[in-house]
């Protein structure tokens, strides 16, 4: 069932995920106009209304004319936006994104120490590993920190391992900061205490994305990625073709899995296994040092008094539910 | 000391030796033939070292190095080669395929006796299965299994009259191949134009000493309005005159199998059908592919499929789907609820080729008629059978030395 309708204000909107934003293919596509029609904005918003799906605009870098701002406020939202950026405007990005719902960092000279909205980091698995002690301000001063990787498909065994090794330094900061009675949420780490299913990205499932040229796609990088990729368009409506393979029911290794704080990319899962339903190793693997390294946070939280009583995450033998399948 | 075989836990390993072929069969699903792309020595070389190199990502017990084109014994002296290398790279690596591996051929028959092929038969008789497919009578035969024109290299269709059947090019092959490998089956391809000559054709296959009749219905959507009586007719026929005749004792015909048309258990029964994935295709230009139907010359409508290459080894990312594919994951809910699933196959390649989007998650029922036909005359042929044997007291006797059928599928 569709709950969430993305709205790209701009080709040139933030990514706030895996993706690379705005890639060649786009700034050479040639003659059109990189900004939302504000004509496909109204209609999107229609269709949204319609449907009674969440918006959810995202943002370019440079301020929107006018006329979109009261566009936008003509129906119940949510704005991800950079929190900050080299640009030719370098009054713009903290004033233009005070009003977001959610903040994108894409530069880790740009972190902040305090939030109001939940942070989105964007980084590389290299920068993670050389600053994430740069978080713990952070972790400590806003709502939520998620940190989604750009080079998911670059881990190597040797990564597996010092991303183990850092979440493990990172659980003894939200382990000092819970003692200290504060409730960090970080998405490597929390997600998997509270959560009792899957809570993926939905991408296909339960989100839709709508870009500037009017057309609908899984999630804004499948635009990015192939224009032609669509999947309906504002005028005919959606036509998702195998929608069923979206859901986590026909997901063979991810509804055998537990790790249900895994990001479950989509995108990812096409780009590196060629099927929208199959995660690469390096999904798993990530996610599952991420499960273990909660399971072990949830453990030494409890050695300061009763946490969570009813949860329960267990020891498992493997990292990618893929070798067990032989179990299933 | 010879290792047994070890059917069913063998791994396949396919080299695509050339995309040509003397013949331009129409059923035919290598839509993209050429004579261009014949595979080097230097790319089998490379593509020999790598699999060889990582002896622990192939653990099954045995493998079987298939050779398929195009025609592969069009590549005879390639192929020589090939066999040669292998068998002493294995013995010389002390690999745990040495002495557990077949070469196997499919081949059309036609340079069946030549010297060069005989030559290397009788080099690697013991370790060689080798197919010759015969379709059955001369007018099935010649129907489709149709002589290569050089206008058809040029995309220019022959006149009716300028199509030359093959039937006698592979006939007069058939008692040498039968004297060298007298226990072989003969593959049969099934599409809406061989109808009508399918009883007279499988019993032909029997009169010529082929005790072994795989036979199958194309996976594409060929089929027209009314195909599925004519078929269901065709093989009551063969029903009556594979029991009455008492060739059920001696020879097999795949169409009938005792294990076919029942309801299938979504948990216990979910295993794929397709092997895909499990195999390894290798073609001209060193690329790897999870079966040969995922390469270019095999698919109509979508891009090749490529796992890796002879350079930079297997991308073991892009086997995931085809490794934990299961049964009810790509079937619509009418095969899921099919009171009659057990038997009906697919092809993972068809299946990708034909679907909505590009994934081998959307299973083709384009075959679904035809199977509900063939188990309307498989229960007919089992209930007659088994009447009879009971009736002649033989039926536990039967029971005990029946041949088994081997479920063909591409």
């Amino acid at each position: 069932m569709w709950l969430y309708l993305v709205i790209l204000l701009d080709d040139a909107s933030t990514s706030y995920c895996h993706y690379r934003p705005h890639p060649q293919s786009l700034s050479q596509s040639g003659g059109r106009k990189s900004l939302m029609p504000i004509d496909t904005l109204k209609n999107g918003i229609r269709f949204g209304m319609k449907e009674n799906l969440m918006i959810q605009f995202v943002y370019p870098e440079r301020p929107l004319p006018e006329e979109y701002n009261e566009v936008v406020e003509s129906i119940d939202h949510s704005k991800i936006k950079l929190v900050n950026a080299t640009t030719p405007n370098p009054s713009f990005p903290k004033e233009g994104s005070k009003d977001a719902d959610v903040l994108v960092v894409n530069e880790w000279d740009t972190l902040p120490q305090k939030a109001e909205v939940p942070i989105v980091i964007r980084t590389s698995k290299d920068d993670f590993f050389a600053r994430y002690k740069e978080i713990f301000t952070l972790l400590a001063n806003a709502p939520r920190v998620n940190i989604s990787f750009t080079d998911v498909e670059a881990f190597t065994e040797a990564d597996f391992e010092t991303y183990k090794n850092v979440l493990a330094e990172i659980g003894k900061e939200v382990e000092r900061l819970f003692v200290k009675g504060k409730t960090p949420q970080l998405n490597l780490l929390t997600d998997r205490m509270m959560l009792t299913q899957m809570n993926n990205c939905g991408a296909g499932d339960t989100t839709i994305t709508l870009a500037p040229n009017g057309k609908f796609y899984v999630c804004p990088a499948f635009y990015y990625e192939d224009e032609k990729d669509c999947i309906g368009d504002l005028e005919h409506g959606l036509d998702v073709k195998n929608k069923q393979l979206y859901k986590l029911e026909y997901a063979p290794i991810c509804r055998h899995c537990d790790a249900y704080q895994c990001h479950r990319c989509i995108w990812l899962n096409r780009k590196l296994t060629l099927e929208v339903n199959t995660p690469s190793r390096e999904q798993c693997v990530i996610a599952h040092l991420e499960r273990n390294a909660s399971r072990e946070l949830l453990a030494n939280i409890r050695k300061h008094g009763t946490f969570m009583p009813d949860t329960e995450i267990k020891e498992i033998d493997y990292l990618d539910p893929f070798d067990k399948r032989e179990e299933w | 000391m010879e290792r047994p075989w070890k059917e069913g836990f063998s791994k396949s390993i396919t080299f695509i030796v050339t995309k040509d072929c003397q013949l331009a069969c129409k059923y035919c699903y290598l839509v993209g033939k050429n004579s261009k792309e014949r595979m080097t020595w230097e790319v089998a070389k490379q593509a020999i070292d790598y699999i060889l190199d990582h002896e622990s990502e192939f653990k099954e017990d045995s493998v079987v190095w298939e050779f398929i084109g195009g025609e592969p014994f069009l590549e005879i002296e390639l192929i020589d080669t090939i066999c040669d290398y292998l068998k002493t790279e294995m013995f010389y690596r002390n690999h745990h395929w040495f002495n557990s591996y077949r070469f196997n051929f499919s081949t059309n028959g036609i340079n069946y006796h030549t010297e060069k092929v005989q030559r290397f038969i009788n080099k690697n008789r013991e370790h060689l299965s080798i197919g010759i497919t015969i379709d059955g009578t001369k007018r099935k035969h010649d129907l489709n299994r149709i002589w290569k024109t050089k206008e058809m290299e040029q995309g220019v269709m022959p006149r009716p009259e300028e199509k030359h059947g093959s039937y006698d090019d592979v006939i007069k092959n058939i008692p040498l191949w039968l004297a060298q490998f007298p226990n072989e089956g003969t593959k049969v391809t099934i599409s809406s134009a061989d109808i009508p000559y399918i009883y007279e054709s499988v019993l032909h296959l029997y009169s010529l000493g082929i005790h072994e009749v795989n036979i199958n219905c194309v996976f594409e959507d060929v089929w027209k309005e009314g195909d599925d009586v004519r078929f269901e007719e065709q093989l009551m026929q063969l029903a009556d005159a594979i029991i009455d005749g008492g060739y059920y004792e001696d020879y097999t015909c795949s169409f009938f199998s005792e294990h076919i048309g029942k309801p299938m258990d979504k948990v216990q029964e979910n295993q794929n059908w397709c092997g895909a994935g499990m195999m390894l295709s290798i073609d001209a230009a060193g690329n790897f592919y999870p079966c040969t139907r995922f390469a270019g010359y095999s698919l109509r409508n979508k891009k090749p499929i490529i796992i890796g290459n002879v350079h930079d080894g297997i991308d073991k990312n892009k086997l995931r789907p085809f490794l934990t594919l299961d049964r009810t994951t790509q079937s619509p809910k009418e095969c899921i609820d099919c009171e009659v699933a057990s038997g009906c196959a697919w092809c993972q390649g068809e299946n990708y080729d034909a679907a909505d989007t590009p994934t081998i998650y959307q299973r083709a029922t384009a075959i679904c008629k035809m199977h509900k036909a063939r188990v309307r005359a498989n229960n007919y042929y089992w209930n007659k059978l088994y009447r009879k044997l009971e009736l002649e007291g033989l039926r536990e006797e039967y029971e005990k030395s029946k041949r088994k059928v081997k479920q063909e599928i591409c």
